[in-house]
Order: C-alpha cells, then structure tokens, then sequence
C-alpha cells in the first residue's frame, strides 16, 4: 500500500489535493478533475486495473470515484474529484482506458457529467422513452411527470 | 353456458414465461413448476416459445419503462381470450422498487391501460412456491 501511495506522492507531488488512508489496503487520494488523467494514467502503469467508478450527488458538486485494483499487493486506491454544479463536466479517459467507457455513459445518464471527447456518448441505462436532459440521480430529481410513464393505453384492440 | 373459447382455455393453458426484469427467483419457482418434481405437463399445462401459441402469460418482475413496450407488444400478439398471471411480490405490486424511477406499476394497473377487459389472476410470495404458483393457476381456471 504504502509503496503506492508513495509512488503516486513522488509522481505528483502537491498536485493531490488530499490522501486518507482508511486501512492498510484503502486509500482515497482527492485532486482537481485536470490532474486526474495524469494520475489515472501513473496507476495504469504501476499496475493498476480500473474496477470502476462510481458518483454520487453531493451539496457541493458531482463527485467522481474513480477505483483503481493492484491485485498483487490487495491494494484499492480510489482517485476522488469534484465537478461543480450545475453543468458538471470533465475529460473522458475512455479514449485511452476502455474500461472507463460504459461507466462514464453510466454516469453521464444518471448523474448528469459530461464527458467531453468521450468516443461513443449514446445512452447507455435509461429507457428510449426517458427525455433528454433528466438525471434521475442528482438531488434536484423529483421524479418525472405522469405524461412521461411511457403509457401503455389504446396500444390493444379488446378481447373479443 | 360457458363460451367454447373459455372452455377450451381451461382444459390444457399452455404457458408462455413473460419475465420482465425480475430477479429470476420467481423464474426459478416457475421452472420447477415445469420440470419432473411438480411436472405440470401432465395436466396440459406447457411451455410454448410464442405468445402466440400461448393461452396464458406468467409475469414476473416489477415493470419499468425499458419493458412496457415490450409487454404490450407480447399481449398483444397473446391470442385472446388468455389469461395473465402476475407471478410474484415484484409484479404484483411493484414491491422495494415501487419507488425507484424507473418503475411504471404494478401489472393489474398496466393491464388496466393496455386492455381494461384481460383477466388477471395474482400469486403472491417473494418468491412464491411451486405449490402457490400451481394453486394460483387452478384457482384462475375454476373462477373462469
């Protein structure tokens, strides 16, 4: 663990904003969204893989977790950032690293971040009839009106 | 005097499974259902691979709006009369996800929109048993 982190220190320096080391085998490392290619890409090459990456709608912006496995050292290291609201936008590491591809157009369609130069940003969860623009995991979301249900009425002609 | 399209509905009900995001638990129970240990075959009662061969629909899951197009398009190729059984907590009243986002209702309701005059019959249970799912379907055909 400490090897990790240590290298991740010496990589970037004061560019890591914040590092907490909750156990032996799990760090949370926090930076500006613009240095996280960077970091993302050091982990890559120190031996990490990208499990995933996850967001949640915090009062302050979008938070993105993005969760790097170093399997020989049982070791988790979790890159957090902060997008603000209301338009929460950052780069796209799926050009390079395709394991971030569906959980980015994941993120994108629940929480509302944009990816910019993501290669392929099609819906990827959300029903054909969801609209446009609603982010059914941000705070602000109330659910959608009932005119928006997708109703299934006259679709059937009566039993005879 | 019963219609002969009612009569004929009751003597064999073939079976066509409708699983509509469920968890599969209840799928499991309606496989066991099917297979040698409660073996319903040999009332009549089969699985067919269309809804167009079928007289009856097994609903599993709670429908959300991915689905719904999906099953209205099923019912609506089901030939009529037929009678659609919402197998489970999940379709019966949507359950834990009733308040998720992507939930559209339970079935009865959904029902009630595509076609106010189908005939739906209720097993509850998470997931109901192999007895309970057998019971549902015998009781649906004697209140016909």
């Amino acid at each position: 663990m400490t090897s990790v982190l240590d290298d991740l220190r010496s990589e970037l320096g004061t560019r890591l904003l914040q590092v907490v080391q909750k156990n032996p085998r799990r760090a949370y490392v926090k930076l500006s969204d613009a240095d996280l290619p960077a970091a993302a890409k050091f982990l890559l090459g120190r031996g990490g893989r990208l499990a995933t990456i996850s967001g949640i709608d915090t009062r302050n912006g979008v938070e993105l977790l993005y969760h790097f496995a170093f399997a020989p050292e049982h070791v988790m290291v979790t890159l957090k950032t902060l997008l603000p609201k209301p338009l929460p936008r950052t780069a796209s590491l799926a050009g390079w690293l395709p394991a971030a591809n569906w959980s980015e157009r994941e993120i994108h369609d629940l929480l509302g971040v944009t990816f910019a130069d993501h290669p392929d940003p099609r819906r990827l969860l959300l029903a054909d009839s969801w609209p446009e623009g609603v982010h059914p995991l941000r705070r602000d979301f109330k659910g959608l009106p009932d005119e928006n249900r997708g109703s299934a009425a006259g679709a059937v002609s009566p039993a005879p | 005097m019963m219609k002969p399209s009612l009569w004929g509905l009751k003597k064999s009900p073939w079976v066509y499974h409708v699983a509509l995001s469920p968890c599969n638990n209840c799928d499991i129970e309606i496989l066991d259902v099917l297979t040698p240990r409660f073996d319903v075959e040999r009332f009549g009662v089969k699985l067919v691979g269309s809804p167009r061969h079928a007289d009856a629909l097994l609903v599993t899951g709670s429908i959300n709006r991915h689905v719904l197009p999906r099953f209205v398009e099923l019912y609506r190729q089901t030939a009529k009369p037929c009678v659609v059984f919402a197998v489970g907590s999940c379709a019966l009243s949507s359950s834990m996800f009733r308040d998720s986002y992507n939930i559209v209702g339970p079935l009865d309701k959904v029902m009630k929109e595509i076609d106010p005059a189908a005939i739906v019959a209720y097993v509850p249970g998470c997931p109901p048993k192999p007895e309970a799912i057998i019971a549902g379907v015998v009781k649906a055909l004697k209140a016909l």
